[in-house]
């Protein structure tokens, strides 16, 4: 029973009291009781913390293009992949066009594969803050080689943020 | 004007207040905040706005309104849309009510599927005798209620088929389901028989990893994502309403799409 008694209450206004509210009790609040993407505990390197995030393969050819969000509730587009590359040291960096505003302004950045998760069509940088990002230096090709379009790699995961 | 709508005695605007947390809960990126208005709410109650639980429990009751009429409307024999293999999103996405790193693996060599309820045969499962039943694949929308989505790729037992070789009643009502990350939910018996309603082995021709839900999981093209469990350990037929874990904090329970 919606309530006891019913005084002053028309049919009609009853009719629209069930259309608002079903429009409403249709829709909810993110499902998360934890946050996702949550950044290394201090101390952790980036290969452990990736380490507990199940790694999936995936092809690194289906990651061009992706946009890379900052794991926060509004999921801030913190850049684009360009391309994936292994640097000097043997190490698989995401190079991301970072920054920017509408594709106008960015600049390629080198951001180590283990500081960032995927999340479903997208990636995420979970290790490191905005504010870092900004100090990393410009990527350089030199001494980088391009990681094949059907190579695979190994990638955290984590829930959304929101 | 005034309006016709207009209530002779305006409520206590305090109302509002008092149910701010539940509210909020159904409120969305605040596109619906105009919608639960102080209006809405006298229109809806139309009486005993003073004792907050009755406007609780008449939100509630829109609710199980709504899942009736999706329960009506639910054609047994109509198909969700499907989708060519080359859009299947590898990996899938992943999400819980708890971050990845707190996934608990399952061993496949243990695991057992626990069967109780409506059931004739009711002798746990292992994995090997569920791969040896008949397999079917799909490619399907995964649709959170949280706004997104993705498309994947499924293999596994159709539930119907697992139903019928266990002896389930099937005029039963409800469909229960446990996992090992304490995460209960069931359905209902039209959709549990639905030719898209999958025990999922496997995601794009591999067996699940282990994050969404290795050994079994429920996939379904007819209900949103919440309503597919993952690490399902046990299966019970019922005629008592099961509920389930976002169930009980006020989610749908039919969660049709």
């Amino acid at each position: 029973m919606v309530c006891g008694h019913m005084k002053r209450v028309t049919p009609i206004r009853i009719l629209l009291a069930f259309y608002l509210v079903s429009a409403t009790t249709s829709v909810a609040h993110a499902q998360s009781t934890t946050p996702g993407g949550m950044p290394p505990p201090p101390g952790m390197s980036l290969a452990e913390s990736a380490a507990m995030r199940f790694p999936q393969p995936v092809r690194v050819g289906d990651l061009l293009g992706r946009d890379v969000l900052r794991p926060v509730e509004s999921q801030d587009v913190l850049g684009r992949v360009r391309r994936l590359v292994r640097d000097r040291n043997g190490q698989i960096m995401v190079v991301v066009d970072f920054g920017g505003l509408l594709g106008f302004g960015s600049r390629p950045i080198a951001v180590p594969v283990d500081a960032m998760v995927l999340l479903g069509q997208d990636m995420e940088i979970v290790a490191f803050t905005p504010e870092q990002l900004r100090q990393f230096p410009t990527f350089s090709p030199s001494g980088a080689a391009d990681l094949a379009d059907d190579t695979i790699i190994k990638v955290g995961l984590a829930k959304p943020s929101h | 004007m005034k309006s016709p709508f207009r209530p002779d005695v305006v409520p206590n605007a305090g109302i509002l207040d008092d149910h701010k947390p539940l509210i909020r809960s159904l409120e969305r990126r605040g596109l619906i905040r105009g919608g639960l208005s102080l209006g809405a709410l006298v229109m809806l109650s139309g009486c005993d706005l003073d004792r907050p639980e009755s406007v609780e429990s008449a939100l509630l009751a829109i609710g199980r309104f709504n899942d009736g009429v999706q329960a009506l409307l639910f054609d047994p024999n109509k198909l969700a849309p499907t989708y060519p293999a080359s859009m299947i999103l590898r990996p899938p996405k992943f999400n819980a009510y708890y971050d990845v790193v707190d996934v608990k693996p399952v061993s496949g060599a243990t695991w057992r599927l626990e069967l109780s309820g409506l059931i004739a045969e009711r002798r746990p499962w292992t994995l090997p005798q569920l791969q040896a039943l008949p397999q079917t694949s799909m490619v399907i929308k995964h649709i959170c209620v949280e706004g997104w989505s993705y498309i994947g790729g499924w293999t596994g037992v159709p539930l119907r088929a697992f139903l019928e070789r266990i002896g389930a009643d099937l005029r039963a009502k409800y469909v229960a389901f446990k996992t090992t990350d304490d995460y209960p939910s069931s359905i209902d018996m039209a959709t549990a028989l639905h030719p898209q309603t999958l025990l999922a082995l496997k995601y794009g021709d591999d067996t699940l990893a282990d994050p969404f839900g290795y050994p079994v999981r429920l996939r379904m093209a007819t209900k949103l994502g919440y309503k597919n469990q993952k690490w399902i350990t046990a299966i019970e037929v019922t005629n008592t309403y099961p509920g389930g874990y976002w169930e009980a904090k006020g989610f749908p329970w039919f969660a049709g799409i």
